[in-house]
């Protein structure tokens, strides 16, 4: 049998991403009927980059889910410190768990994996390239607010060239329909020209904007990153860029009733502490999805969603 | 008679390679790539923008005691694509070879992403597609990054 792995959300088709938010319903719904479903099976969580979300919704869905997990939580307690390669863990996990979460800070891990796994692997998050569970459970937060993913009027705000859910993200959104797209950045972190690229061969389009003032109105969503310190060669790039944004309750007082603000989260000054009380906040309501979603992730790549 | 005149005649070669066609101004070029300089013990002839049979311009070039490699024959398909690549054995053509650029190519370019897992120390080449062919435009498997062909140069 061939072992899917999950490391862009180019390879999940629309039917694939509908059929993942129907078992995370179902399970959203009922988490106890799912209890025991993976039974005797184990996950790896191997993360050589840290993570607070990712990881602990992962950890959460497998016991959740009646399995069990192992793992590290850092590349410098595992013996990649000493200078192993990320080849050589994989070879290692596919005989110690049934499946796998991978986080890294390099790009490619995906490809390389499915060289050498002989056990679904799923993504954790690659470089600045994609984190396909992220946008899936983002996607599956909008699903549960608009009952669809089409006609909406989405806007993408922040550090557009290194986040890495942002690829992820308009991966998705590029299998749906109607989709009127802002990407709002300042110019020096727009997306890179490799998203563009895959864009250009999908149908959706995309106005560049520079200040969310120009489209807050029109929003139904308006998803907003972080600007990532630890991706800027230049440090002081950063120190410049870090505080372009910063949303106020006052910025959205034009914004459309049924307005929802999202962030993948960790979040430093670009939504203001003031927006957690305001009814547009989803951002903790993302975070609690990725469990669903991730429970429903790890039967699909176990196999054992067939008859859900 | 003005024809005969100004013909060029340059001698058969019994063993090596002839690359025909070159794209004109190239050949210089495909020599640095196949490492030939003026300490290459044998014969090397070398002609620059010369008419074809069709009355356009190409390069040519005949090295004798050299036989291309399957690497040597993909790196000139990027630098010479169109061209004609004839391996000689005992005067005559054993093998032609046309030049054409291929939808994939591995080994011998590295990724410009310095933090490509291609470029890391793991048991792998590194691997492109080619997106697109004119422009020329290469996508790593691996991280997914764009390179035009100004960055390949470098690494012909």
């Amino acid at each position: 049998m061939k072992i899917e792995h999950l490391f862009s959300v180019r390879e999940m088709s629309k039917k694939d991403i509908f059929n993942t938010f129907s078992l995370a319903s179902k399970i959203e719904q009922n988490p106890e009927k799912y209890s025991n479903s993976c039974k005797n099976k184990i996950l790896a969580a191997l993360f050589f980059e840290s993570s607070t979300r990712t990881r602990l919704s992962f950890e959460s869905a497998m016991l959740r889910l009646g399995g069990q997990i192992l793992g590290f939580t850092s590349a410098k307690v595992s013996s990649a410190a000493k200078g192993e390669s990320i080849t050589d863990t994989i070879r290692m996990t596919n005989h110690y768990a049934h499946i796998a979460v991978i986080r890294h800070f390099m790009e490619g891990v995906g490809e390389l994996a499915k060289e050498f796994a002989t056990i679904p692997m799923i993504s954790g998050g690659t470089g600045t390239q994609e984190h396909p569970t992220q946008a899936l459970l983002d996607l599956y937060t909008i699903h549960k607010e608009f009952e669809d993913i089409e006609d909406l009027n989405i806007g993408i705000m922040g550090d557009l060239l290194y986040g890495r859910t942002i690829p992820s993200l308009l991966f998705a959104l590029s299998k749906f329909e109607n989709i009127k797209l802002h990407l709002i950045s300042p110019p020096a972190l727009r997306i890179r020209d490799n998203v563009d690229f895959r864009l250009k061969e999908t149908n959706l389009n995309y106005s560049v904007v520079d200040n969310m003032k120009e489209v807050i109105d029109e929003l139904d969503v308006l998803y907003v990153t972080r600007i990532q310190k630890e991706r800027f060669p230049d440090p002081t790039d950063y120190e410049r860029l870090k505080d372009v944004y910063n949303i106020k309750s006052s910025d959205i007082e034009n914004a459309k009733d049924n307005l929802i603000i999202m962030h993948p989260l960790p979040r430093i000054t670009e939504i203001s502490y003031e927006i957690d009380a305001l009814k547009q906040a989803r951002y903790f309501d993302q975070a609690k999805n990725g469990v669903w979603v991730r429970m429903a992730l790890i039967l699909k790549f176990l196999g054992l969603d067939i008859n859900e | 008679m003005n024809n005969e005149k100004n013909k060029l005649i340059v001698t058969k070669i019994e063993d090596g390679t002839v690359i025909d066609r070159i794209p004109p101004g190239k050949a210089l070029r495909v020599l640095e790539v196949l490492g030939i300089d003026s300490n290459y013990p044998y014969t090397v002839a070398l002609a620059i923008r010369v008419r074809s049979k069709k009355r356009s311009l190409k390069d040519v070039v005949k090295i004798k005691g050299k036989i291309l490699s399957e690497k040597e024959v993909q790196k000139m398909s990027f630098i010479a694509p169109g061209a004609c690549v004839n391996i000689i054995k005992n005067f005559e053509v054993e093998e032609k070879i046309k030049l054409e650029i291929p939808n994939h190519v591995e080994e011998f370019i590295d990724c410009l992403n310095p933090n490509c897992v291609s470029n890391a120390n793991e048991p792998i080449d590194s691997s492109f597609d080619i997106v697109s062919k004119d422009p020329l435009i290469l996508q790593c498997i691996y991280c997914d990054r764009i390179m035009e062909e100004k960055y390949l140069s470098g690494q012909l």
